[in-house]
């Protein structure tokens, strides 16, 4: 009697898992390269409903606002395969972005999956600061920004042009289409300035972008 | 017959003491807060720093026209480039900055805390742990 229990919630249990195979992924978790001029991607996460009954999916649940998923539909016969469409606005993200997307089931034992998009928004040219910046009354000494370009991709800087006269910038080229130095020096710390230095490159050839470096006296 | 009075006391006893116990144990699991990431503070942290922080909202540009802390200044990774120069217009270099975002990992508060740090090279940047939703008591 003691051992009726355990034995029928254990054939139970066991009996529930080999009838929920569900869906099977093919590849949950992608990883991507891109730059931030293609502006989004999208990834395609394949299944297949291996199991012996039908399998609705029930949500889909991004982690950000950025990445949006969607199905062609929302059941799946036994065999039948499909896809999650995850699409990912990049806005103007730089750096390694891991969004997720989880998805649920009306498969009651089946935990919820999370397809994992991986992307790297690699800049052809890193500058750094971004800012410079001095406190009032500090000496007016000039501040430098490094801008560097990838060991892959050969980035010219074409001019650098201050929206303030007050706090003028000065490029020196360090060597051509890689390392290039910006300059800036305020014309005293008096006041609170503010300036957007625009960095003109030929990058990429149909469409050059223009980097901002921000200067500030607070 | 005092013995079995005794005994079925003690077995009273201890089948109330068991589910206390379990039920002790379960709300002093529950009550204990979840660790700071690093780069994380807690909202009580943040109030006591008072007017020494100025909040910066992580979240999408309409939730923050719906709602946001007072005062709290726009910047995500959304609209980066065109947020960051009236941000730094407005940012106060004597001030603790605390990026917030809705809730739950705040990955986007991290990754604005971190651009903060790497790109404009400003320090005592912090994220706000439970963000909006611990702001908002929910």
């Amino acid at each position: 009697m003691h051992f009726r229990i355990p034995v029928f919630l254990i054939a139970s249990l066991l009996s529930a898992a080999s009838s929920h195979a569900g869906l099977v992924w093919d590849e949950p978790l992608q990883q991507y390269q891109r730059t931030p001029d293609d502006r989004a991607m999208e990834a395609h996460f394949t299944f297949k409903n291996t199991g012996a009954t039908p399998v609705t999916i029930k949500q889909l649940r991004s982690s950000c606002g950025c990445t949006t998923a969607r199905l062609d539909k929302k059941t799946y016969a036994p065999g039948e395969s499909g896809e999650v469409l995850a699409r990912f606005v990049f806005g103007d993200r730089k750096g390694l972005h891991r969004k997720t997307v989880e998805v649920r089931t009306d498969d009651k034992a089946a935990e919820p999956v999370i397809l994992d998009l991986r992307v790297l928004i690699h800049d052809p040219l890193t500058i750094t600061p971004a800012l410079v910046w001095w406190k009032r009354g500090d000496a007016a000494g000039a501040k430098t920004v490094q801008l560097t370009a990838t060991s892959e991709q050969t980035v010219r800087v074409k001019s650098v042009t201050s929206s303030n006269p007050r706090l003028p910038a000065k490029l020196t080229t360090a060597k051509a289409g890689e390392q290039y130095v910006v300059s800036v020096q305020p014309a005293d710390t008096a006041q609170k300035e503010s300036a957007e230095i625009s960095v003109l490159t030929d990058f990429p050839i149909d469409s050059p972008r223009t980097y901002i470096i921000h200067a500030r006296v607070k | 017959m005092i013995a079995q009075v005794f005994r079925q006391l003690a077995f009273v006893c201890v089948c109330a003491l068991l589910p206390a116990l379990v039920s002790g144990a379960w709300q002093l699991q529950w009550k204990k807060e979840e660790p700071l990431a690093a780069g994380e503070i807690r909202l009580a942290t943040a109030r006591q720093w008072g007017d020494a922080v100025q909040w910066v909202d992580a979240r999408s540009r309409t939730k923050y026209e719906r709602t946001h802390i007072p005062d709290a200044l726009l910047l995500n990774e959304d609209e980066w480039d065109s947020l960051v120069g009236p941000f730094l217009d407005a940012w106060d270099a004597d001030k603790t900055l605390v990026v917030y975002c809705d809730g739950g990992s705040c990955e986007a508060a991290h990754k604005v805390a971190e651009r903060i740090r790497a790109d404009l090279k400003i320090g005592g940047v912090y994220v706000l742990k439970g963000g909006w939703a611990a702001w908002d008591g929910k």
